[in-house]
């Protein structure tokens, strides 16, 4: 969490993480090249450089839209999504010195601008096997700078989340174009089943690992409304470990209740950094801690500790003969609600107002 | 029913801002980090060794010669050099990055002529891509080195248009989809464009493509590059070079 804006907010697991990001990609990109000129000595370097930063985005790419449905199976790979965001920038750089090199290699010095060049050289469109795929990765290179020109939080806050959160679920779109610009490109001139092969096995993993977090996601949502109650029972109190929250779906919307010092709070799940699920957070120094990013809110108001200004929904909750139970109707963002207390543990049972 | 909380590692709970990650998780991700950088290293060893090959075309890149011989223009500027035994070898010409040599040597076809320039060459056909400024007219035997051009018939080809100049060499691969753009450039910039046809055994076979009153077909074959193609023309021999003579709208995809 930052109040004010910094080009970047920097700290020891981000200077360690950018450290893994440069030295993978100089160390993909020396085996590559290094290998690719003993195997083929009659190749160019222009040429082996090329394909070494393509494949090298193309995968970065892969990883990028690995994590997130990784973290959402399996919290060992919290740590990774922490800093995601210079991994999908990286992503986009050297992608970029892919598309300058091929600008370079196949557009420049000739009788039209190479940024002309590149979108009328071929205008087969109506052709599968001819069709244009440097276009095509163009179009995808345009939506990787988009989302990394809005990375910053400064973007997130200014845009809103939810526009901004769609604004970069349009990464997908750049994927699919970027399968579609191997596909139609270099897979029609390498002829080895090696290439087509990778490239299934990378569509098939990442829609496959989406699917499959998709899958849990949904298995977990079983609204727990049936009336138009206006108290829930959510799980017996005993369920909640303390200074962690259970999630149930309400009404349609995920809400995280947490347990601590002898108290329940009901706040919405949903993260205003970024939508991360708060109620697989922790209560670290009072304070509700997102596992995404770190940003935290107080238990009984959800509002962000000042100076911040993030506030998230809060719901009224009550906890009766050791069953907890949640109001589903949400209060606005912000919106103080007095703790239920848990019988024993504060001194008896109490509605919650 | 309802999600059960979390539970990060063994009860460890990561924030990305504290300086030091919980030990336990540290641990782990230590291990996946190197697990993934195995992977990814092994990967792209893999994904370059599987490559096709790039050809053995050679383009002597940062060499200049010397060459002396006579210009001809058929309809492509081709360097005429005497061999020693008789008859004469015929060099492509093109000039610097994607660009024909016609400019260079519009005003001297015909007549005998230094030039300096670079070479690239394969599989028997050379081009050499001229140093701007260095084509020097001089005194000596013009035209003709050797007899006209000889008609071989009409033959139908199948092969693939090819720029000259990227697949003797200058680019690899200089063919292919991959390369299509750049030989629209090449050969909309003048550099001439050539059937590439190979044999069941894959030796290649290259044709000069002119149209059927000897024009240039710069432009009617861009639209047609790096695709396989059937052409029926008239195969002609001129000295060692070998040109396919026919319309443009006669040119069938397959």
């Amino acid at each position: 969490m930052s109040l004010g804006y910094g080009a970047v907010g920097w700290n020891r697991q981000k200077r360690i993480y950018d450290r893994l990001i440069v030295g993978g990609i100089l160390a993909y990109l020396g085996v590559f090249i290094a290998l690719g000129l003993a195997l083929f000595p009659e190749a160019t370097l222009e040429t082996i450089l090329l394909r070494g930063l393509g494949t090298c985005a193309f995968l970065l790419l892969h990883i990028v839209l690995s994590i997130g449905p990784l973290a959402r199976l399996d919290a060992r790979f919290l740590p990774w999504l922490y800093n995601r965001r210079h991994l999908g920038v990286s992503t986009f750089v050297v992608g970029l010195f892919h598309a300058v090199f091929s600008l370079v290699q196949f557009h420049a010095l000739g009788d039209e601008n190479p940024l002309v060049s590149v979108l009328v050289s071929n205008t087969r469109w109506s052709s599968v096997s001819s069709f244009p795929f440097q276009q095509l990765g163009l179009a995808a290179l345009a939506i990787l700078f988009l989302m990394a020109a809005t990375s910053h939080d400064f973007w997130l806050k200014n845009l809103t989340a939810p526009v901004w959160k769609a604004l970069h679920m349009s990464v997908y779109v750049a994927y699919g174009l970027l399968v579609m610009h191997v596909a139609l490109g270099v897979l029609q001139t390498e002829t080895n089943p090696l290439y087509a092969i990778v490239l299934c096995a990378g569509v098939a993993w990442i829609v496959g690992v989406h699917l499959l977090a998709g899958w849990r996601e949904k298995s977990r949502d079983v609204d727990l409304v049936r009336a138009r109650d206006e108290f829930v029972d959510v799980c017996a109190v005993d369920e909640i470990p303390e200074k962690r929250a259970r999630v149930v779906m309400l009404a349609g919307e995920r809400v995280a209740v947490f347990r601590y010092d002898g108290k329940i709070s009901a706040l919405s799940n949903v993260c205003q950094h970024q939508n991360g699920p708060l109620g697989e957070g922790r209560i670290i120094d009072g304070a509700i801690t997102c596992p995404w990013h770190g940003f935290q809110y107080k238990p009984d108001c959800g509002r962000a500790p000042e100076p911040f200004t993030e506030r998230v929904p809060t719901f009224r909750s009550r906890v009766v003969a050791g069953r907890v139970q949640v109001d589903p109707r949400p209060l606005a963002a912000g919106a103080h609600v007095e703790p239920a207390l848990i019988a024993g543990e504060q001194g008896g049972e109490r509605n919650g107002s | 029913m309802a999600a059960e909380p979390h539970d990060p590692v063994d009860g460890e709970f990561y924030v990305g801002y504290m300086p030091e990650a919980p030990p336990r998780l540290a641990r782990r991700t230590r291990g996946l980090v190197l697990a993934l950088a195995a992977f990814v290293l092994a990967f792209g060893a893999l994904l370059v060794s599987g490559q096709a090959g790039f050809g053995y075309g050679v383009f002597e890149y940062g060499t200049e010669r010397e060459f002396e011989g006579v210009i001809e223009a058929a309809p492509y500027p081709v360097l005429a050099i005497a061999r020693p035994g008789g008859g004469a070898s015929r060099y492509l010409l093109s000039s610097f990055g994607k660009h024909g040599a016609m400019p260079l040597v519009s005003d001297v076809v015909g007549r005998r002529v230094q030039l300096r320039g670079t070479l690239a060459y394969r599989d028997g056909l050379t081009m050499i891509e001229v140093v701007e400024g260095s084509v020097k007219p001089v005194e000596g035997l013009t035209l003709p080195v050797e007899p006209a051009a000889r008609d071989l018939g009409e033959v139908t080809l199948i092969g693939e248009i090819v720029d000259s100049k990227c697949y003797l060499g200058v680019m690899k691969p200089g063919n292919t989809k991959a390369h299509r753009d750049c030989a629209v450039r090449c050969i909309s910039g003048g550099i001439p464009p050539v059937l590439l046809v190979r044999d069941s055994a894959g030796n290649a076979s290259y044709y000069l493509l002119v149209g059927e009153n000897g024009e240039s077909l710069n432009d009617a074959v861009l639209d047609l590059v790096a695709e396989p193609i059937e052409i029926r023309g008239q195969l002609r021999r001129y000295g060692d070079l070998q040109s396919l003579h026919a319309a443009p709208a006669t040119f069938r995809r397959l």
